[in-house]
């Protein structure tokens, strides 16, 4: 018995996703809980992964946007029949079995489905059989070994789809997979009893073929946008129509920095850092202003009670902002646990989209670059996004005196839309004193 | 341009030939008064005389025989076997003989021989008297071997067959005898070893001889209604035989199905399937079909006879095969 998979709804408000790529090929078994293909939507692009056990029986849509709860592929067991409209028609009623025109093999009809799953138990004792009289047949001189090369395609492949046995494909089927490239343990056989046919070899072919673009003759190297990289440039752009202004401070971080060297000393295995206190912190400061921990949401301003902060991450392919929830109630190990959790997944690339769900505040540190300020773009559709620099030791005048302290600056980009320059300054005052004497955050 | 039966083609062929060459004469068992017995010489005995439409003995070592002398002193002899299940008596003749004098003599001597004979079931003749043993013919180095599916193509292979050096068996079919094709005016010759394609296709090439062109063409008719576009070509000479024409369509269709009314095992399907798969093999998507008679003697009932040979629908259901679309593959018995 077949199962559709639908586009899942992975996070509230979410209509739609984009298929990336599947990340099996139709005939492939596939196991439960394994990656099946990668979903871009406006918050991430992830892995989603099979709901259910059994061989890849057709892929609906290869990629593109698609709505929620639409049928995009058909998972069920090897050899079974799937009708060639699954997918195509709306969520829901994807049995039809409505034959459309010339449309070769693997669209009959649901008897014949029933008639190549009866043979199939029957293929090994058969294939007995025709050894048996293979092996009669070369002591007769008649040779009945596969030729060398189809040998090698039987050794090289895992042969999954036919478990473990030689692959079956006709020799054109063979020939255009050679030139090609493609391995043909990867593809599934339309022909009779499963044979991979030149039909399916280029169909395989041109999935990927289609996504190649030509590199340019130049010394300019032309790279394809990745879905994060698409991702990134729409949300900012996004962003940058937002009226957003700055505030900066600078900030002694001496105490800041005793209270880290405190915390790593108590908890040496989370390892704490800088930004694990200032997002604690920033929460404290959030909880005092929380017209800042907002949202401008067109005809209205939503204010959130709880500080979800949004740690910006370079991840191989591009920036991510995984969101650490509640940092208000949260101590700075827990955070530290946290944020080196959703670091390492981003590193990795195996961040859910429940991991970008409903951040309220973003903080962005560069210090570790050794800058020493800069100016964050908003993270849409927060109202507030943090940019911190590094610390640095500066000529300061304390108390008649000029001395030298360690010295933070920090930038805050704040959308008009929700946060005025009065607000947004006294949540950023109420910061710095936090960070200048934590115990002020108690 | 005129149209004529197949029976009036071969009839035509012989009779230019003989106006035009004395050394061209005919000789057969009952073919001057009663004009054979499938009636193709009618009428030839008082055109030409009783010297050059001779009346044999019943015995067709004889008559092969006597076409071999002839044939080898100068004669361009065109015999009749009257079933081709008698060529068995005139095998030694054939295969030893005929086929044997050019090679053995270094060139001295040739054999400009045409053996015509008939065969084939469909009208109840019995299993001794319909059969298909082209085949056997084509085993046989130093033998060129005919088999004629139209009016047009018996016309113009049976005069270039007089008119070879070598010793041809020139194959018709009892059942083709009736079927009329408009023919050019003036006979033109057809070279040995020229396929027809009497149909373009794109998915599947049907090589078929004899009468199962016919069926063949059916056959695509109905696979064209289900969406399968079906290439039909006759070798039309068996040896030498037109590889080129056949490989190239296969190479284009990547299908091929093979098709006469003999048997399947060791006929001459078989060797067109070796010449296939050898030539082009990677061009092929699915194995090659044979369809023919099953391999039983013909029985004389027609109903069983009916069974026992194949028709459109066997070509039709290899065809399928071919394509994937067949419910099973070993229904019709006349497909292997």
């Amino acid at each position: 018995m077949s199962s559709d998979v639908k586009l899942p709804r992975l996070g509230q408000g979410m209509e739609s996703g984009t298929i990336v790529k599947w990340l099996k090929n139709e005939g492939e078994p596939v196991e439960k809980g394994e990656p099946l293909y990668e979903l871009d939507t406006d918050k991430v692009t992830q892995e989603v992964e099979a709901e259910a056990s059994g061989v890849l029986l057709r892929i609906a849509i290869r990629e593109g946007e698609v709505e929620v709860g639409r049928t995009i592929a058909v998972i069920g067991e090897a050899g079974e029949d799937v009708p060639s409209d699954a997918g195509d028609s709306d969520a829901g009623d994807s049995q039809e079995t409505e034959e459309a025109g010339p449309t070769p093999p693997a669209t009959e009809t649901a008897d014949d489905g029933a008639e190549q799953s009866a043979e199939k138990p029957a293929e090994a004792p058969a294939r007995e059989a025709e050894r048996r009289r293979g092996r009669e047949a070369s002591t007769e001189g008649v040779s009945v070994e596969p030729p060398a090369e189809q040998r090698a395609v039987v050794e090289s492949g895992n042969g999954a789809t036919q478990g473990g046995a030689r692959i079956k494909a006709s020799p054109l089927a063979r020939r255009i997979a050679r030139e090609r490239g493609i391995d043909l343990a990867s593809l599934g056989g339309t022909g009779p009893e499963g044979r991979i046919v030149a039909e399916d070899v280029e169909r395989a072919a041109a999935a990927p073929a289609a996504r190649v673009t030509a590199t340019a003759p130049s010394a300019v190297e032309i790279r394809e946008l990745s879905s994060v990289r698409r991702t990134i440039a729409r949300r900012l752009t996004e962003a940058w129509q937002a009226p957003a202004f700055q505030l900066t401070i600078s900030v002694d971080m001496s105490a800041a920095g005793d209270l880290l060297a405190t915390i790593r000393e108590v908890e040496p295995e989370v390892r704490p850092t800088m930004t694990d206190i200032l997002a604690r912190l920033s929460a404290a400061a959030l909880m005092r202003h929380r017209d800042v921990n907002a949202q401008f949401a067109d005809d209205a301003i939503h204010v959130f009670p709880t500080a979800n902060i949004g740690i910006a991450v370079a991840a191989p392919n591009g920036l991510v902002v995984p969101v650490l929830p509640e940092c208000e109630r949260k101590t700075v190990a827990e955070i530290a646990a946290a944020r080196a959790d959703v670091v390492e997944r981003a590193r990795a690339g195996k961040l859910q989209h429940a991991d970008f769900e409903d951040g309220t505040f973003t903080i962005s540190n560069l210090g570790m670059y050794g800058v020493e300020q800069f100016i964050a773009v908003l993270n849409p559709p927060q109202a507030a996004i943090l940019a911190v620099g590094a610390i640095e030791d500066r000529v300061v005048v304390k108390d008649g005196e000029i001395v030298a302290r360690p010295t933070m600056t920090l930038t805050l980009t704040c959308d008009h839309r929700a946060v005025d320059g009065a607000s947004g300054a006294d949540f950023l005052r109420t910061l710095g004193r936090f960070v200048e004497s934590p115990g002020l955050a108690l | 341009m005129p149209e004529l039966s197949y029976r009036e083609a071969v009839r035509d062929a012989l009779s230019q030939a003989m106006r035009q060459d004395d050394d061209v004469f005919i000789l057969g068992e009952d073919i001057a008064e009663m004009g054979g017995s499938m009636g193709v010489t009618q009428g030839m005995l008082d055109e030409f005389g009783p010297e050059r439409v001779r009346n044999t003995p019943i015995s067709e070592m004889a008559i092969v025989g006597a076409g071999i002398g002839a044939a080898m002193q100068g004669m361009r002899p065109v015999v009749e076997v009257m079933y081709e299940d008698f060529t068995t008596l005139a095998m030694e003749q054939i295969v030893n003989q005929a086929a044997k004098h050019r090679y053995m003599s270094g060139g001295q001597l040739k054999v400009p021989l045409t053996i015509r004979t008939q065969g084939g079931a469909g009208w109840s003749p019995g299993a001794q008297h319909a059969q298909q043993l082209e085949a056997w013919f084509v085993h046989v180095p130093g033998l060129k071997v005919v088999f004629a599916s139209t009016p047009s193509d018996v016309r113009g292979l049976l005069w270039s067959s007089i008119y070879d050096d070598n010793p041809v068996m020139f194959f018709e079919h009892r059942t083709l005898y009736g079927i009329k094709e408009d023919v050019p005016e003036e006979l033109e010759p057809i070279p040995l070893g020229q396929a027809r394609i009497h149909r373009e296709g794109e998915d599947v090439t049907v090589v078929a001889t004899g009468r199962l062109v016919h069926e063949a063409i059916a056959a695509a008719g109905e696979a064209e209604a289900e969406g399968v576009s079906v290439e039909v070509v006759d070798p039309r000479t068996l040896l030498p035989l037109d590889e080129a024409t056949i490989v190239d369509s296969v190479k284009k269709t990547n299908r091929c199905v093979v098709a006469h009314e003999a048997v399947t095992r060791m006929g001459f399907g078989a060797e067109v399937a070796a010449i296939v798969q050898h030539q082009a093999f990677d061009y092929l998507d699915a194995p090659i079909e044979r369809v023919g008679s099953r391999f039983v003697p013909i029985p004389f009932a027609p109903v069983m006879e009916e069974w026992v040979v194949p028709h459109s629908n066997d070509v039709l259901a290899a065809i399928r095969q071919t394509v994937g679309r067949s419910e099973s593959s070993n229904g019709a018995g006349h497909v292997e």
